[in-house]
């Protein structure tokens, strides 16, 4: 007779998947985080960058998407759907003599790390002569300042969205040039926002007008993108070295399949290709960087997200801490991060509200309806007040916070999701742009295109040779 | 797109090839379209009208066209049309009179399609005036799909779909049909973007570096689950617990309680005399985790007794969830023949009746273990043909060739390029040649750079002949067409059957029937699924938010959290509309059914959401059964499906005018534009001095009072108030809020009706044509994977005078979309050179349009 062993004739083994998951299962709502300063790459302080502009130089950023202290500059643009309840929204006072609002109160730890800036418009969502389809022209609109076609398929066409054209220029000093997260995953069945395709509804970024970028739902698979495959860091690592050598081995070919096909194609397929080719070729620079500076993978040190969390609070805040972990680990300084897309109409029974967020949003001054828009309207600014505390409480290599080192826009392209308005956005830029904007402050614009807000952003991200974006009628000053 | 001037001498060209294209096809119908064609006078004293350049405005001599126009043409509008589009007047910035050049009437089809259809909808004339006569809409029709439009009628334009790349859904079936793995891209995939109601269109499918990504660790996914990397390995035969009985009691291993004697046992076959392995993985379990108690377990190999074991149940040492595993591996001499493996468990005193158990989780017998027994791998002659790779360099190398030339030529559907597989081969032969590679290994790199080529990700069609001539219409070779009804009808690549009538030429040959085999295999279920759900939208109530509280309290009921509906509800009343879809497709039945059948389908769930847990006992299961009902019945065909109901409802109560917006695009075929901005909201549209809440009926007639929004809610509201007897939840009812419901009503086109019911039958009978030519629209769309354009029309017209001569049955509407010249066919590419890339410096990006 005898007891079980842990070891046998066949190397026995208990399992601990149960403290593993119990782990996970925890990890919506905190991240264990490692000291900070081991995860930042050690290339950074060091590093070299390309030839930046006047402008940028006189804003300080004297090299692209770094700042004077030679930290890496980050620019995030954070989109929730359906606007915000007016008199919510708007502070009281001005300048930095400025008091939140119920719908910004969220935002009281972080209050003199954000502006608040009124006055801005995305006017090219305005009808416009296109009827209806406000939601899916805000989305179109958003971020390329520029109209989007109204169309059911064949010929979309919106404009490059802001932050690729940062990524374009800077995109190779990190893995990867850019990032779009989402945390929508349902595409309507059917029709989308009255005549428009759902492209416009659900990507925020366009690296091209007629190349929308889908978004990453999936917090895990988000997690194994930047950091890869494996239970612990050195599988990982080993995984992302596996990764590189076998899609080295594939990507060759494949770009010469592509190339090769394009003497049968017409015009549109080949756009489609193209499309195609970019896309591989995307990966083989970002190989061939990894490759030249192989010390540039610092693993976070935490378990792989399990998936998509069933509250919907807890998916948002898993998404936004892989934005950050991607922020910290210098994985990427541009992103774009969709909460929903713009005419969602999720409920959000778990905050209380059964109704459909849009419907609650054309509340014909029904107070009730108001108050639950009020509702949603907090519950989004609540989680991004938790990513700007998780940014503000994470040190920099250069000894400021995360979050001091960032452009953090927080926004939509509706004002009033009663009325579909575009003037006046609610928009919060947070960050202090490593030094180069004022945060702590209420400004009243007179009325100016949100694209001059990006003219503002991109400039002291280093962009060069951008004169005018969209419907820009110049810099917006003062921020 | 070609321009008109491009499109129409080709035409010309085309004619002969055109007739024997139709000649062809006419062969090949299921029913009978090909006499469709005749009886087209214009076609026959001038098909088309060559226009090579634009003409100068004014005094030049009438064309062709322009005389035909002022001839017959010209006096329809003026009585028709001129009263508002005329003589100064030109609303909605329409002047008809005005149109004077070829120019204005042949380059203008965006202004032709819109005549056409609001004509034929009755949507204009407008304000109560009398719709065209038919005769006078006949010759509008066919002046404007073979005249303004271009189209020859003897040769219809095929359009030309953009290069295809699958989508998630076909991406999924076409990896498990290649390679047996099932790979979930609903998790791994982001969704696909949507455009013209269907997740399948070409231009709307892109490629984004994020999508790359996912296709390359896919491809390596896939393989790395399927293909072999050795060509040898240990023999395994595997018995789980449910495998081992109880010869007593009949019951099996996976949860033995420590408090009852039993012995479970499982004989294994052993092929040949040799070593092996016995390896167990057992566990214990316990539904409590503070008993303590003890058993003993004896393992015996055979007679022989292998371990013997006292597993004690420590309470909460193990936790509560995860029960331990241990393993133990016996080291047997075994000859040919059956072998018994066994656990006899025997209580030990103490603890209560509380459920602990042990558990056989696995058995697995490795063997023999002589290296020179060892087997192929599981799958190894899926994609490997001979026992060993040969070893000389040359030798091996050519089995690579053949190996993946076979495999890339499934994976492309159409044969692989030479270059192609050089490329491959030279891949596979660097890492197979590499130190501590196997050839396997070698050759599955390969197979993940098949999978990541773009002749796999897209679609690549060719025209059947290389000769044909540029800018006009040819046959798609058969290797298309095998794709264009695999992925049309089974969201997947084409079975073997498929491929090898295309390698042979002869798929043409036998459509029919080869189109009758794909109908009724248990793949069409992925055309049922994904071409109703989204023609119907039944998908959304997957997700649609619905607010039992307020839809109930509309009702005078106070809801329970049991009036929520579960997912289970959800997925059985998207269940139902495919079911429906289904039925019609695989018996043939008349799409009219589709309006007003007088059955429903019902599975366990639903039959309990629509009725109740008794009459749900009539319906076990989650098969989805069909329910014949007496005449009078509120339900029947898909307008007053639950799903229906609940996707065109707010959150909390019952939307009119989205149910009639529902029943203009998905039935009728002839939306409503968008409202326009700024309007005022309903509620605030409500009469005020009303001495009760006002209906939702009084609501909306107050809405149509402003003239605005009554040329769009005439339409829309009548369709929608009828089905005010089905509540938010899609459940009969005959009040809201406290009121009687009213569903009484009168089309804008003038027929009357009291209810639902009687709706149904009006559409069914005087808007069957419309009905027609909305599927038919639908289901092209679908079947292309790209939008409806001006000169599909005739296409469309041609398909739907055929279901109209065949009662309508279904398989006249699919041989007709398959048996169309745009499913047949293709634009060839034109000799135009490509635009030169800009290459300016950027200094202002996204000029204001």
């Amino acid at each position: 007779m005898n007891t079980p062993q842990p070891h046998r004739q066949f190397a026995a083994e208990r399992h601990h998947s149960l403290e593993r998951r119990r782990f996970l299962r925890g990890l919506g709502v905190c991240l264990a985080l490692p000291a900070m300063e081991s995860l930042m790459p050690s290339r950074l302080l060091g590093a070299a960058s390309p030839g930046a502009s006047a402008l940028a130089g006189a804003l300080g950023g004297a090299r692209g998407a770094t700042t004077a202290t030679g930290a890496p500059l980050r620019m995030a643009f954070l989109s929730f759907p359906n606007g915000a309840i007016p008199s919510k929204w708007w502070p009281t006072g001005d300048g930095k003599n400025f008091e939140l609002n119920d719908t910004l109160k969220p935002l009281a730890n972080v209050k003199d790390k954000i502006q608040i800036l009124g006055g801005l418009a995305d006017q090219s969502a305005d009808n416009g002569g296109d009827g209806g389809g406000d939601h899916a022209r805000s989305g179109g609109t958003f971020l390329t300042a520029v109209r989007c076609k109204k169309t059911l398929g064949a010929d979309f066409r919106a404009g490059i969205s802001i932050d690729q054209v940062a990524a374009q220029q800077l995109g190779h000093l990190t893995p990867f040039p850019s990032l779009q997260i989402s945390c929508d995953t349902v595409q309507n069945a059917g029709a989308c926002d009255s005549g428009y395709v759902c492209v416009y509804q659900h990507n925020l970024s366009w690296s091209s007008p007629t190349t929308p970028l889908s978004p990453e739902t999936n917090p895990r698979l988000l997690f194994e993108r930047l950091f890869g495959t494996g239970g612990t860091a050195a599988e990982r690592q080993q995984s992302l070295l596996m990764r590189q050598t076998q899609q080295s081995s594939v990507l060759d070919f494949v770009g010469s399949e592509t190339r090769g096909l394009g003497r049968t194609l017409s015009a549109r397929d080949n756009q489609k290709l193209d499309e195609f080719l970019t896309s591989v070729r995307e990966i083989e620079q970002r190989i061939q960087r990894a490759e030249a500076s192989p010390d540039k993978h610092p693993d976070p040190g935490i378990a792989t997200p399990a998936g998509i969390p069933a509250s919907f609070k807890d998916y948002v805040r898993l998404n936004l801490d892989m934005l950050h972990l991607a922020f910290l680990t210098d994985n990427t300084r541009v992103a774009s991060f969709i909460f929903k897309g713009d005419g969602n109409n999720s409920d959000f029974a778990e905050i209380g509200v059964n109704e459909g967020h849009h419907f609650c949003t054309h509340h014909h001054n029904d107070p009730d309806l108001i108050a639950k828009t009020c509702v949603i309207d907090h519950f989004y600014a609540t989680q991004f007040a938790y990513f700007l505390e998780k940014m503000e409480a994470t040190k920099d290599v250069d000894g400021n916070s995360l979050l001091h080192n960032s452009m953090i826009m927080y926004g939509g392209g509706i004002a009033d999701g009663n009325r579909h308005s575009h003037d006046n956005l609610p928009i919060v830029l947070a960050g202090a742009g490593g030094g180069t904007l004022k945060p702590g402050r209420y400004t009243q614009y007179d009325p100016a295109p949100i694209a001059n807000l990006y003219l503002s952003m991109v400039d002291r991200m280093g962009v060069t040779a951008l004169d005018r974006f969209g419907d820009s009628t110049g810099r917006l000053a003062n921020v | 797109m070609n321009t008109p001037s491009e499109r129409r001498p080709n035409a010309w060209v085309l004619l002969a090839v055109g007739s024997g294209v139709s000649a062809l096809l006419g062969t090949l119908l299921l029913t009978g379209i090909a006499g469709c064609s005749s009886g087209t006078p214009v076609a026959q004293t001038s098909p088309v009208t060559p226009v090579t350049t634009k003409q100068p405005t004014s005094p030049s001599p009438e064309t062709p066209a322009l005389a035909q126009f002022h001839q017959n043409i010209q006096p329809i509008l003026a009585e028709n049309c001129y009263e508002c589009h005329g003589g100064g007047k030109s609303k909605g910035g329409l002047a008809l009179d005005k149109l004077n050049t070829d120019d204005q009437l042949l380059h203008n089809p965006d202004l032709w399609l819109k005549v056409i259809k609001y004509t034929r909808s009755g949507i204009m004339p407008a304000d109560g005036n009398p719709p065209l006569s038919s005769q006078d809409q006949a010759t509008l029709d066919k002046w404007i799909e073979f005249t303004a439009f271009g189209v020859d009628p003897q040769n219809l334009d095929p359009g030309r779909v953009t290069v295809h790349k699958l989508n998630r859904t076909e991406y999924r079936n076409t990896i498990h049909d290649l390679l047996g793995v099932d790979f979930n891209t609903d998790v791994e995939f982001p969704s696909d973007d949507i455009g013209y109601g269907f997740d399948n269109i070409a231009d709307v499918l892109n490629v984004s570096p994020l999508l790359m990504e996912k296709y390359l660790t896919a491809a390596q996914t896939v393989v790395d689950q399927a293909v072999p990397n050795k060509s040898r390995v240990v023999a395994t035969q595997l018995a789980t617990g449910k495998e081992f009985l109880d010869a007593t009691t009949g019951k099996d291993g996976t949860k033995m309680s420590y408090f009852t004697p039993a012995n479970v046992s499982h004989t294994f076959s052993i092929p040949q005399e040799g070593d092996y392995d016995v390896k167990l993985e057992e566990g214990l379990g316990s539904d409590i985790t503070f008993t303590t108690a003890n058993c003993t377990v004896t393992v015996n190999l055979d007679d022989q007794v292998a371990s013997k074991t006292v597993y004690p149940w420590h309470g909460t040492n193990y936790g509560s969830e995860i029960y331990p595993s241990w393993f133990e591996t016996f080291h047997v001499h075994w000859a040919a023949g059956d072998h018994q493996v066994s656990m006899n468990l025997e209580p030990l005193a103490g603890g209560t009746k509380s459920v602990i158990a042990y558990q056989v989780r696995k058995v697995t017998i490795e063997g023999p273990t002589d290296p020179a027994k060892w087997v192929h791998p599981a799958n190894y002659e899926r994609f490997f043909t001979r026992d060993e790779a040969p070893t000389d360099p040359d030798a091996r190398r050519a089995y690579a060739r053949e190996l993946l030339g076979a495999f890339a030529t499934k994976a492309f559907r159409r044969p692989v390029p030479e270059e192609s597989l050089d490329k491959l081969v030279d891949l596979a032969q660097k890492i197979y040649s590499a130190p501590g590679k196997t050839f396997e290994q070698g050759v599955a790199q390969a197979m993940v750079a098949v999978l990541a080529s773009p002749r796999f990700l897209f679609r690549i069609e060719e025209p059947l002949a290389a000769s044909t001539t540029p800018g006009s219409f040819a046959l798609v070779d058969e290797y298309s067409l095998a794709s264009r009804l695999s992925y049309f009808l089974w969201s997947t690549m084409p079975d073997d059957e498929l491929f090898k009538l295309a390698a042979a030429g002869q798929l043409r040959a036998h459509l029919a029937e080869q189109v009758q085999r794909m109908v009724a295999d248990p793949r069409a279920s992925a055309f049922i699924q994904n071409f109703s759900e989204q023609w119907l939208q039944s998908r959304a109530v997957l997700n649609v938010p619905l607010s039992a509280k307020d839809i109930l309290a509309r009702e005078g009921i106070t809801a329970s959290a049991a009036d929520d509906l579960t997912p289970a509800q959800r997925v059985a009343l998207n269940d139902e509309a495919a079911a429906y879809f289904g039925y019609v497709m695989h018996n043939d039945r008349s799409v009219d059914e589709f309006l007003d059948g007088n059955y429903i389908f019902l599975n366990s769930t639903l039959a309990n959401y629509y009725y109740d847990a008794t009459y749900a006992r009539n319906f076990p299961g989650n098969e989805m059964r069909k329910v014949d009902l007496s005449p009078g019945d509120w339900r029947g065909g898909v307008l007053t499906m639950g799903s229906v109901m609940m996707v065109t409802s707010n959150p909390t109560r019952t939307s009119p005018v989205k149910r009639g917006k529902w029943v203009l695009e998905n039935i009728l075929g002839a939306p409503a534009p968008p409202p326009p901005p700024n309007i005022p909201a309903l509620e605030e549209a409500a009469p005020k001095n009303a001495d009760h809440t006002p209906t939702m009926r009084e609501t909306l007639a107050a809405h149509r009072a402003d003239p605005l929004c009554a040329s769009c809610h005439d339409r829309m509201d009548p369709l929608g108030l009828a089905m005010e007897n089905f509540d938010a939840f899609g459940a009969v009812r005959t009040t809201d809020l406290g009121q009687p419901i009213d569903a009484t009503g009168k089309l804008s086109t003038g027929e009357s009706f009291k209810d639902v019911r009687d709706l149904k039958h009006i559409l069914v009978t005087n808007h069957r044509e419309e009905f027609y030519r909305c599927l038919t629209e639908k289901m092209l769309t679908y079947a292309l994977g790209r939008g409806m354009e001006y000169y599909d029309v005739p296409t469309i017209d041609k398909i739907v005078k055929s279901m109209d001569s065949n009662g309508g049955r279904f398989s006249s509407l699919l041989s007709g979309v398959i048996n169309s010249a745009a499913f047949q066919e293709e634009r060839t590419l034109t000799t135009e050179p490509p635009a030169p890339a800009a290459s300016a410096p950027i200094l202002s990006l996204n000029t204001p349009r």
